[in-house]
């Protein structure tokens, strides 16, 4: 285990109890259980805590890391950070694929329970957005943290705790979804104890990142830090609040929410939609505000453009939710409220937009020659486009006709696959060369592929779930001259075949894409030399551990 | 301004504190008003909530995903007054934990379902869509005919109503007792079920397996559930068509 | 944290601004203005939520909410938008809901006008069971071959429609087959073959079997298991068939009893729409006729 090596022997020590710890934890929700979901979690827990016990335990006397470490940066998490987030982008959206493929040949479900949409519909969000996205930010936050604050990770064991358990959150999920077990609130799916879990994680998260900015070494801190810091805040608030429930008992997976109807369906999308505005936007801007100006070689645009951006993106977005729930049982005042908001954000929005794109004059060429950064421009016409659409549709009558429909599908993957997974690939193939001490990624042929799949792909899957909601919609709400509903809902079913079809195509482009990708990096990180040294600027000296 | 943010940019603490500050107000605004005002739910004297069988078909609906397809709320649009029946009323799911109003309608809307279709469909439908329904999408559930599981029915309740749910102690110590009950019209049992929870509620054999009491049969009590807990949404349209 | 200071502001030659002197790694900055746009969308956007907030329901206010100058309520306006479309249907809809079923079918015009949207709500509400064309399904009766439990004209046909069969309405029709699970084994299966050649006249009415029809079952389905008694028991000697007539399904029919349910539909539908659905599918019938000719 080469991660082990970058420990000293005290930190194998803290590590070691923290693994024996999540055993013991396990054991005990095992018992507790006795059986079904929450059983097999412990035991999950378990295996994984025993498995980190023996690494460490083995590796207890293995020569520590030299002293000059604290002089260094720390990128073995962000390097283990970016292999995870490459294997869940091939398990999200291979599990995308599969439901896409579902609805136009829905025959094929094996006769399994944990095959069936329902289930597997979650494991893709949750795969995607939490999976992918999330060890993506965790990744890049640690590097771009240390870089912005020339200072190295507060310590060397949180890190670890970091990633470590929030992808044991991530497996209790998804896991948990294929055996049934589901607070079915969208992005929030996972039960009671795996919500407990990922607190502990986040705020572990919290402080390592507070700890590191208190050691910086420049007077402020960049915008990427502001927005990765956003990300980390409200999520947390957002998801305490959302998630808070009563287990039926202590000795079981099962909960309800202490939230209930209207008000619960307030709370869930106050939560649903943020968990876009700071899971997938704030987290990713920060993310963009980085690699795009380093990549590119050009200074940020306008310093205080980033200002008003970031200000009016935090302000504005949480009183947006509302948006998803027009014309329902939810008081019209609040519906006011979510569309004159969702209005105002696009101005932000498009700020962010704006700003990294005119951060690219002068580096047109680059763009034109160089696939990485074309990747982070797609990304930023992306977020351009879906938030103008999100704002679009965030207007109470065209909300009623694209809502339940696929276009707010479409809406969803131009952010998700145009915005969030384009940055995400734009940042990897920045960062993997650099982590592995190389000039480039092992295929640099292969970004180009990717890039073409990839842009192709969103464009298959956008354009015909469009086309597919706006069908969709209009059949559903369409009169004849006589004043009757025109059409029966089956005949809504059987318009949208073609479009499943071509969305399944489309997303089977961006997936063998993101396969690619995921292949390069091995390959990449296969070569690399002995561990690289990656401190490109001195650190200051460093408090000792 | 620029030189007040200038220098909040130092004081990462600084950040901390007006982020959170920031991003509150939207939600408070908009949230706790809802728990206050008194307009927002109006409970209907005749709104019921679940009995155990059909919590136990809900929390299956939930498991199989079911609201990744169906919402179960009629806007307030003219169109799904027309397809669907009355617009949905807060107060319908004010026992909801949590609601299912869903987000995407792969298949219609559920919010009027109850009683549309009989059991028999249901069961047909559920087992294998294609058979009634040729150009449906929607997955086969054939295994919901397996035993149901009633241990965990007790504690729902109780905890239900720990949360507000009006249930009393006589329905949550009968809990497993009147799952089964439910199915059972002609049980002796079934007395007991009718004590405690009234006459109007639907008690039959579920499933056409009377001698087995199966997922299929909490599922299907709780889809003929949808939309019967109240009668208050077609009052207040009967209401709103008088004033024509 | 003070060991490194700003460096001067630099300009850059692409745009001609200054840094702001701060540097993270090789990020700089410039300190571009705002540009003018964005203060003015901004301006717009807001303007337009203000007129927004006074017009419509807006901001909580103690117990209650701001109403807006409109005074608008989205379930007044969605009942509005509903009976704006109504009022289109009432120009022909009500026609079918007391009605002279020959005189209206015999209105084209009208029926051209009716038939899709009677087509519609059959797709929306009937064709789960009685299949998109109305040919049935397992353990739901064809609608279109002419043959009927209750009646095949309009208005029984309504009456159908309003009450259901074995449905939660009051009036509902009652249609049940008893169990005969008391008869022994032997018999059940002697009356199985028997009532399954009825369909081809292969079994003899004097067989025990066809004596134990005449005894146990005649009461309902007629002596010659010709049907039709209003009771809705089914004919038995006609192709038309619900659960099949084939031996395994009678022995299963014998043993379980039956009592197959069809919703009641009025409350879900209006008396006018019932009626339109009684004349939609009383055609199906002939339509299947004319197809045959
Ligand atoms: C992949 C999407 C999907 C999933 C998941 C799904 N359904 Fe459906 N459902 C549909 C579609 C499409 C229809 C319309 C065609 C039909 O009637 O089968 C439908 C129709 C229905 C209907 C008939 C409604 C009506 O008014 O005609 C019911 C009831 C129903 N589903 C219940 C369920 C339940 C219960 C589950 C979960 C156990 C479920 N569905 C899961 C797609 C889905
Ligand atoms: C839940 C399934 C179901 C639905 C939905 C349904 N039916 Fe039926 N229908 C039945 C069954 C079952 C019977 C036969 C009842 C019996 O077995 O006696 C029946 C019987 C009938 C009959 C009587 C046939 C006869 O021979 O006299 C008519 C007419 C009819 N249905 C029309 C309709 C129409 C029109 C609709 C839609 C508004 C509809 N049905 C919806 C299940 C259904
Ligand atoms: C009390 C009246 C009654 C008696 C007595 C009765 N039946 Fe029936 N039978 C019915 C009714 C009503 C139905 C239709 C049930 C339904 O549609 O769900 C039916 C249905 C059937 C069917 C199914 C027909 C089909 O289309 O699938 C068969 C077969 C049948 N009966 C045979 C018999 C035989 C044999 C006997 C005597 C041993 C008998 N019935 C006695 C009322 C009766
Ligand atoms: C290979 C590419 C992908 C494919 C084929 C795919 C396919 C799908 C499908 C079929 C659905 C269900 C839609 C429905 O229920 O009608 C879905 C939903 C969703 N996907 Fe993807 N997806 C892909 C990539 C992604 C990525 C990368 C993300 C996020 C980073 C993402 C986020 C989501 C979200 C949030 C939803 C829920 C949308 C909603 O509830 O409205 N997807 N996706
Ligand atoms: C200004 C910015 C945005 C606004 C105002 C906005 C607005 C909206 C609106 C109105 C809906 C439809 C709600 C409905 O009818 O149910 C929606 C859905 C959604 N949007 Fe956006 N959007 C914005 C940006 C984005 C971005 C950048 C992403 C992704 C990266 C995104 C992801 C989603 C998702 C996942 C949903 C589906 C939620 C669900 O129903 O499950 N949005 N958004
Ligand atoms: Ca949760
Ligand atoms: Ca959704
Ligand atoms: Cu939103």
């Amino acid at each position: 285990m080469k991660a082990i090596a970058t420990l000293t022997r005290p930190e194998r020590g803290t590590a070691l109890l923290l693994s024996i710890g999540l055993a013991v934890l396990g054991l005990v929700m095992a018992a507790v259980a006795r059986q079904g979901v929450m059983a097999t979690h412990g035991m999950m827990a378990v295996a994984l805590g025993l498995f980190l016990s023996v690494a460490l335990a083995g590796a207890m006397n293995e020569p520590e890391p030299p002293a000059d470490r604290l002089h260094r940066y720390y990128d073995a998490p962000t390097r283990f950070g970016i292999g995870l987030t490459l294997i869940w982008a091939v398990i999200g959206m291979g599990v995308g694929v599969w439901v896409a493929a579902l609805l136009y040949w829905p025959e094929g479900t094996p006769p399994w329970p944990w095959t069936s949409f329902g289930r597997l519909r979650p494991v893709h969000t949750s795969g995607v957005i939490f999976g992918f996205g999330g060890n993506a930010l965790i990744a890049t936050s640690f590097h771009v943290l240390q870089r912005t604050s020339r200072a190295r990770l507060a310590d060397s064991v949180s890190p670890w705790f970091i990633l470590i358990g929030f992808n044991l959150f991530c497996l209790w999920a998804a896991s948990g979804y294929l055996m049934g077990s589901t607070q079915s609130k969208e992005y929030a799916e996972a039960e009671w104890y795996a919500d407990i879990w990922l607190v502990v994680v986040w705020v572990t998260y919290f402080v390592l990142y507070i700890r590191t900015l208190a050691r910086r070494n420049e007077p402020h801190i960049y915008v990427a830090n502001w927005y990765y810091m956003a990300f980390i805040l409200v999520v947390a608030m957002l998801h305490i609040v959302n998630n808070i429930a009563l287990p039926v008992n202590l000795g079981t997976a099962e909960s309800f929410p202490v939230w209930a109807g209207v008000q619960d369906a307030m709370i869930q999308w106050w939560y649903g939609h943020n968990a876009v505005a700071f899971f997938l936007t704030a987290g990713f801007l920060g993310m963009l505000y980085y690699f795009l100006p380093v990549r590119s070689g050009r200074p940020i645009w306008s310093y205080r453009l980033s200002i008003i951006s970031f200000w009016g993106i935090v302000f504005f977005y949480i009183w947006v939710g509302s948006h998803h729930l027009h014309y329902t049982a939810l008081p019209y005042w609040v519906q006011t409220l979510g569309m004159t908001f969702s209005v105002m954000l696009l101005v932000p929005s498009w700020a962010s937009a704006g700003n990294a794109i005119a951060t690219l004059n002068g580096a047109w060429h680059k763009v034109r020659d160089d696939a990485t950064l074309r990747f982070m421009f797609v990304a930023a016409v992306f977020y351009g486009l879906s938030t103008f659409e999100g704002s679009f549709l965030a207007i109470r009558p065209v909300n009623s006709l694209s809502h339940y429909t696929d276009w707010t599908v479409g809406h969803v993957h131009s952010g998700t696959l145009g915005w969030v997974a384009m940055i995400v690939f734009g940042a990897i193939y920045t960062l993997v060369p650099q982590l592995s001490g190389r000039e480039t990624m092992a295929w640099p042929r292969a970004i180009e592929w990717h890039f073409w799949l990839a842009v192709g792909g969103t464009l298959i899957y956008v354009v015909s779930m469009w086309n597919a909601g706006i069908t969709q919609g209009l059949m559903w709400r369409a009169y004849d001259e006589g004043g009757a509903l025109s059409y029966s809902f089956i005949e809504t079913v059987e318009a949208m075949a073609p479009y499943y079809l071509l969305r399944t195509i489309g997303g089977g482009m961006f997936l063998t894409g993101a396969i690619l990708c995921a292949l390069n990096c091995r390959a990449t990180f296969r070569d690399a030399p002995a561990l690289p040294d990656t401190s490109e600027r001195p650190l200051s000296p460093q408090p000792a551990e | 301004m620029l030189k007040l943010h200038y220098n909040l940019e130092k004081v990462s603490m600084g950040l901390v504190v007006a982020i959170i500050v920031a991003a509150s107000i939207g939600g408070i605004v908009e949230i706790a008003p809802l728990f206050r005002i008194d307009e927002t739910v109006q409970l209907p004297e005749d709104l019921r909530p679940n009995t155990p069988l059909e919590l136990a078909g809900r929390e299956i609906f939930i498991r199989e995903g079911c609201y990744a397809c169906h919402s179960q709320m009629v806007r307030s649009l003219g169109d799904e007054l027309d397809r669907y029946g009355p617009y949905s009323l807060a107060a319908e799911s004010a026992y909801d934990h949590p609601m299912l109003w869903g987000s995407k309608r792969t298949g219609p809307d559920l919010a009027r379902l109850g009683e549309k279709y009989s059991d028999d469909w249901h069961v047909a439908h559920l087992i294998d869509p294609r058979a009634v329904v040729p150009a449906s999408i929607m997955p086969a559930y054939p295994w919901l005919m397996r035993p149901l599981d009633t241990g965990l029915l007790r504690d729902g309740l109780a905890t239900l109503a720990r949360l507000g749910v009006p249930y009393d102690e006589a329905q949550i110590a009968a809990a497993p007792a009147d799952a089964l009950a439910q199915s059972r019209p002609d049980s002796t049992e079934a007395e007991g079920f009718i004590e405690r929870w009234g006459e109007e509620i639907a008690l039959r054999d579920f499933d056409g397996d009377p001698a087995r009491l199966t997922e299929m049969d909490a599922l299907v009590a709780y889809l003929q559930s949808l939309g019967r807990l109240t009668d208050a949404p077609y009052r207040l349209m009967a209401a709103e068509e008088g004033a024509q | 944290m003070s060991a490194h200071r700003d460096q001067p502001p630099e300009v850059d030659p692409v745009t001609g601004y200054d840094t702001t002197g701060h540097d993270w790694n090789g990020i700089k900055e410039l300190n571009t203005p705002f540009p003018r746009i964005v203060i003015w969308a901004l301006v717009i956007t807001f303007v337009y939520s203000v007129i927004a907030w006074v017009l419509l329901p807006a901001f909580p206010w103690g117990r209650d909410y701001t109403r807006g100058l409109l005074g608008l309520d989205q379930r007044e306006l969605a009942v509005e938008q509903f009976r704006k479309m109504d009022a289109v249907r009432q120009d022909w809809l009500p026609r079918f809901a007391d009605a002279d079923y020959a005189a209206l079918a015999g209105d084209e015009a009208l029926m051209a006008q009716a038939m899709p949207a009677a087509a519609r709500l059959f797709q929306d509400n009937c064709a789960a069971c009685h299949g998109a064309t109305g040919d049935g399904g397992p353990g739901f009766p064809v609608l279109s071959d002419g043959y009927w439990l209750w009646g095949g004209d309009p208005e029984t046909i309504a009456e159908t429609l309003r009450y259901g069969i074995n449905a939660t309405h009051p009036d509902t029709r009652i249609a049940e087959m008893p169990s005969f699970n008391w008869m022994s084994r032997e018999e059940r299966a002697a009356m199985a073959s028997h009532v399954a050649g009825m369909l081809d006249g292969r079994s003899d009415p004097d067989s025990a079997a066809g004596v134990s029809f005449v005894e146990n079952c005649a009461a309902c389905h007629g002596e010659a298991g010709e049907g039709g008694l209003d009771i809705g028991a089914p004919s038995l000697i006609d192709e038309a068939v619900i659960y099949g007539q084939d031996r395994a399904s009678v022995m299963r029919t014998l043993f379980d009893g039956r009592a197959g349910v069809m919703p009641a539909w009025e409350g879900r539908l209006s008396e006018a729409e019932i009626g339109l659905l009684a004349l939609y599918v009383s055609g199906l019938s002939r339509a299947d006729a004319e197809d045959a000719q």
